[in-house]
């Protein structure tokens, strides 16, 4: 699925139109492509600023908040970080969950996808109006709710705590059912009859079709759970079980021994999106082509 | 079609596995949630005469630390203690100690040994979340009366008190001198203190840089004879006209620029203003010294009492005391620990972290001998006062506190009289 | 062939029924253990009186009715206080993230769309960038720049503004805008009412300045996403359409408003529900932020809902909270869904365009320029 090209259809009228006004053309670009680039300047600046700051010590940061290079670097607001906080923890708390809630949402949204899309089934349409229903209710509700399921469940802080009830998500359901009702039905067809069971073709056969509907799943599962805050904050309270997001907004309301760190602050919201960023920029086509996907779908 | 039929009835066989799992699950978990104590509800002592859990998993100890003095202390307190008891112990420094304390009662996982102030005692024990320890003391004859009584909820002792502050005026020598100023010039007035405080302040500094909450604000009402409630916190007192007395100077205050806010400067804390030399002078509380010596040992300070309002000497009077969980599974091994942590020699260890005042009498000569220069929170002991107590009164505290950021503008009778109503929602 | 596809047709689906429940079974029961009964539970604790200890079950919990609901909504303390000051805060946020990310996420993808091939990738990922961070990085980073010392302040200070104290200002800016005019106190009538316990020209104080910075932190972070839905939606545009109005002679901004935008209608729709319901939600960025400070006029529900029942161990009234949160969303996004409805064209309107017949794609001739969108086929009159 590669993006569509604006290309023109190649009237003639269409041609003869913009012959005509091409000085009027030249300036309405050039006007265009300052504005966008203004634009993205203030896009980007203030993660530009974000990283030179947390190069910077603390008395600078206050008094040069604009400028992008340090007049003295220095890497004391990392050291501190490494130093007073727990943030290795951290990092590996948000791996374990991350990729745990990864692989299982490619799992799981996959299996309930293709049965959406390719089993005929009774309760299939129970099933599907109840996903649509489940997608409407708003997160906050879950707040406090969540916290009581987990206790009386009794998987409250512990790694299974932050991992299961993260593991399915009725939108990557639907992005995986859209796509298997894409995929020809041939080729399944065709395996049926030769005798392979339904698990089998989803398996051996459907799976490996459908490698560009689970990069998104993953890349999608990827950012929501390492980004995932307010989960963390009802399924946890040890130290040890802290993720990064929870880690960093307690860095933020300044328990870090009182005075305002910002360098080291910034440093650990810097480091923080850093497998986000990564993500983002090798798959980024990828991240373009879906939600231009979702719309088609 | 063999193979369909052998399908079939294997999918069958997994379903039907799967839901009787689920079923199994669910009603276990239905059965065992939330620690599954069946008197769950109650005092919190299984039975009279020392009916305390005991058993060997390790401690948790939550503190609401005022900076890394505080929790470097009580860190290496708790390790003495784990290592010649022989049980372990971790302690946390909570972000929100509210929230987290709240979390871990509702989720019957509490914290062992936890900070609890006078103003959330009776919300716990109300809902049966403490442990009444006090009968179990081997002695709370040494304790500070006032203390016991801030700590003691329909007749029960909940916990042994840990310390407690006062506020005073904390000035910055070298901005005294280099304004001109003496000895001799320490305000013991109103009057003065605006007067001293507008000289102090050029430039980047201000003369006196508070916190801008009830919490450093109170020592005016209480210098103008009031307070938000009465000495038992069984009746609302927050609009009298003394009050608004005290409110009034704190505007006139902030307007003539003679006052700002620590949020206004920049600082989170009127230590921190005073660290970074946006104040002269502030107003805090014993637990400012840990922080300075660790955080800006550079600057030369000195403690001196607050000035006499119309009603003469006032200030604020702050304890904490050590609560156990009523859940904690190792309640013997938390009773150890803060009998402990209250001995003579721990506090004065604390004392000499981050400046607190032991809560027993018998260490208050030694801490005077030590540390002379900040008898001045020690003699506040006479005429301080306690903040409210009443179930719920934090959250109304807390209130005026947000509201008192915008002191400058606003009108004080206004934010009193809002704070008296939900008050006495409160006794009601 | 056919016999045999038969038979096997029917052999397949007759064990896909256990298929379908198993392989659907792991979602459905997640979803059911982790949605639909902390759901249903959150609705007891909210009609009880659960204290905070142990199972909310147990014998010593009681049902009170709307007690916990009443006082939020008509208590007289501060409780109905707190709520309708968090109601007010989030209502501002609304009000102004939900058009301008509309509009400038539009924005950006019209203009991204003009772009040459090579610069729209980079564009393109420069304005979405900030979707892909975490909002608790993102608040971290704008407690730095909105600081009173940071780089906002900085540059506002090249141009010679002083700027405000952000995170810690707590006056509205339509008081402040009234109070450049001079306007100090409202009116009696509006200072006399009240509306959940905050007076009516409280209500009218607009977002608070603090609350301001979250509102352009809200559309810093979400205008990158709707943007590529924008985009998306505009190459899939009716070309057709587009050059019958040049045809008719409509300039760029008439084929925008009248021809363009129309046929936007469901991205839009799409943009505008999900920015509502995002915005209602506003809690990360509080609780790693300000917490609700200054004066309460960061508090949203949503952290109103978790302070109630994680801090002060309010736990029926902080579900209470949840679900009045809940009933307000699906009414702002049903009345949403009825305002921006296909309404059926005025036969006043359509009579100049009965008589005529149809061009090629359907567009009544002259359709473009006469401003009617073209609707479908079902609605013509």
């Amino acid at each position: 699925m590669s993006i569509t090209q604006s290309t023109d259809t190649a009237g003639t009228k269409q041609d003869h139109v913009r012959r005509r006004d091409r000085n009027g053309t030249m300036a309405a670009t050039s006007v265009l492509y300052a504005v966008l680039i203004a634009l993205a300047i203030v896009y980007i600046f203030p993660f530009l600023v974000q990283v030179a700051t947390s190069f910077k010590s603390e008395t600078e940061a206050a008094q040069s908040p604009v400028s992008l290079v340090p007049q003295v670097w220095t890497t004391a607001a990392y050291r501190g970080l490494f130093a007073h906080s727990d943030f290795p923890v951290w990092f590996k708390n948000s791996a374990i969950v991350t990729v745990c809630v990864t692989l299982g949402r490619v799992f799981f949204d996959s299996l309930a996808g293709y049965a959406l899309a390719r089993l005929h089934f009774r309760g299939r349409g129970v099933i599907y109006a109840g996903l649509i229903a489940v997608m409407s209710v708003p997160g906050v509700v879950l707040l406090i709710p969540k916290f009581l399921v987990l206790n009386q469940v009794g998987i409250y802080d512990s790694y299974t705590g932050m991992i299961v009830p993260l593991l399915t998500d009725a939108a990557g359901v639907f992005i995986m059912k859209n796509f298997f009702e894409s995929v020809p039905i041939s080729v399944e067809e065709q395996a049926r009859i030769d005798g392979a069971g339904t698990f089998r073709v989803f398996w051996s056969i459907v799976l490996p079709m459908s490698r560009p509907a689970l990069m998104t799943i993953i890349i999608l599962s990827f950012q929501g759970s390492w980004n995932e805050l307010s989960h963390f904050i009802v399924s946890t309270q040890s130290p040890a079980l802290t993720t990064l997001t929870k880690g960093v907004a307690s860095l933020a309301s300044g328990q870090l021994g009182g005075p305002t760190q910002y360098p080291l602050k910034l440093a650990a919201a810097a480091l923080m999106t850093v497998p986000v960023a990564v993500m983002f920029f090798i798959f980024q086509r990828r991240i373009m082509n879906t939600t231009e996907g979702a719309v088609k779908g | 079609m063999q193979k369909d039929t052998m399908q079939k009835g294997l999918a069958v066989r997994i379903l039907s596995g799967a839901a009787a799992f689920t079923t199994v699950l669910a009603l276990s978990a239905c059965g065992s949630g939330f620690g599954g104590n069946a008197t769950s509800t109650g005092s919190g002592t299984a039975g009279g005469g020392g009916g305390l859990t005991s058993s060997s998993s390790a401690l948790t100890v939550m503190i609401g630390s005022s900076g890394n003095a505080e929790t470097n202390a009580v860190k290496s307190a708790v390790a003495d203690w784990s290592k010649s008891s022989g049980t372990k112990a971790t302690v946390i420094a909570a972000s929100n100690l509210d929230q987290q304390l709240a979390q871990g009662f509702a989720a019957k996982k509490p914290a062992d040994v936890f900070y609890l102030s006078t103003g959330s005692l009776a919300g716990y024990a109300a809902n049966g979340s403490l442990l009444a320890y006090g009968d179990q003391l081997k002695d709370t004859s040494d304790f500070y009366p006032t203390l016991v009584k801030s700590f003691t909820y329909n007749n029960k002792l909940y916990c042994a008190p840990k310390d407690f502050s006062t506020l005073q005026l904390v000035i910055n020598t070298d901005m005294w001198k280099a304004a001109g100023l003496t000895d001799s010039d320490y305000p013991k007035t109103w009057d003065q203190l605006e007067a001293v405080s507008k000289k102090l302040t050029t430039g980047k500094q201000t003369g006196l840089v508070v916190s801008g909450q009830y919490e450093r604000l109170g020592a005016f009402m209480v210098e103008a004879g009031g307070n938000l409630m009465n000495a038992d916190s069984t009746q609302a007192t927050a609009n009298s006209a003394a009050n608004v007395q005290a409110l009034t100077y704190a505007k006139k205050l902030l307007t003539d620029g003679a006052m700002k806010f620590a949020a206004d400067t920049g600082a989170s804390w009127g230590g921190e203003a005073l660290g970074k030399g946006l104040a002269a002078m502030t107003i805090e509380g014993n637990w400012i010294t840990g922080g300075m010596q660790s955080d800006y040992p550079n600057i030369k300070y000195k403690v001196v009492p607050l000035p006499s309002g119309p009603k003469g000497q006032g200030t604020l009077e702050f304890t904490n005391c050590w609560g156990i969980a009523a859940d904690s599974p190792n309640q013997a091994a938390a009773l150890k620990l803060v009998e402990q942590l209250t001995t003579k020699s721990d506090q004065l260890g604390f004392a000499k972290a981050f400046g607190v005042m032991p809560s027993i009498q018998s260490a208050a000569d030694s801490w005077k001998q030590a540390y002379p220069q900040l008898a001045p929170f020690m003699d506040a002991a006479a005429y301080a006062q306690g903040v409210p107590a009443a179930k719920g009164s934090a959250a109304v505290v807390s209130d005026l506190d947000s509201k008192l950021g915008s002191l400058a503008k606003s009108d004080p009778k206004t934010l009193l009289d809002e704070t008296q109503k939900n008050l006495q929602a409160l006794l009601k | 062939m056919s016999a045999n596809a038969v038979r096997s047709r029917s052999g397949i689906h007759g064990h896909e029924t256990a298929s379908g429940w198993l392989f659907t079974g792991p979602v459905l029961f997640l979803l059911g253990l982790f949605l639909v009964i902390p759901v249903l539970m959150a609705l007891w604790v909210s009609f009880s009186d659960w204290g905070g200890r142990g199972s909310p079950f147990s014998a010593g919990v009681h049902f009170i009715g709307f007690d916990n609901y009443s006082k939020l909504l008509a208590g007289g303390g501060l409780a109905e206080q707190d709520f309708g000051t968090s109601l007010r805060n989030n209502a501002w946020y609304v009000v102004l993230v939900v058009p301008l990310q509309t509009a400038l996420s539009l924005f950006l993808a019209v203009l991204v769309n003009r772009a040459v091939l090579r610069g729209r990738g980079f564009f393109r990922t420069a304005f979405y960038f900030p979707s892909v961070t975490s909002s608790v990085a993102i608040t971290v980073l704008w407690l730095f720049l909105f600081s009173s010392t940071g780089s906002v302040n900085k540059l506002l200070s090249y141009i010679g503004i002083t700027g405000p104290n952000w995170f810690n200002e707590p006056s509205g800016i339509l008081h402040d805008l009234l109070g450049v005019f001079g306007v100090q106190n409202g009116p009696a009538f509006l200072t006399g009412g009240t509306f959940l316990g905050i007076s009516w020209w409280d209500w009218l104080a607009g977002p608070s300045v603090a609350m301001s910075a979250y509102i352009i932190m809200g559309i810093f972070t979400t205008s990158g996403t709707f943007m590529l839905l924008f985009i998306a939606a505009l190459q899939n545009l009716d070309r057709d359409v587009t050059e019958a109005a040049m045809v008719d002679g409509a300039n760029g901004w008439q084929r925008f408003w009248q021809v363009t935008l129309p046929q936007l209608r469901p991205t839009l729709f799409t943009v505008l529900t999900l920015g509502l319901i995002g915005c209602w939600q506003v809690f990360d960025q509080i609780y790693t932020g300000t917490q609700g400070a200054p004066d309460k006029t960061t508090l949203t529900p949503a952290y109103l809902s978790y302070q109630a029942a994680f801090q002060d161990q309010g736990w029926g009234q902080g579900a209470a909270i949840a679900f009045i949160l809940f009933v307000i969303i699906v009414f702002f996004t049903l009345f949403q869904r009825w305002v921006l409805r296909e309404r059926k064209v005025s036969r006043r309107k359509m009579r100049p365009y009965l008589s005529v017949g149809t061009g090629s794609s359907g567009v009544p001739a002259g359709a473009a320029a006469a401003g009617q969108p073209p609707t479908p086929d079902g609605e013509r009159q």
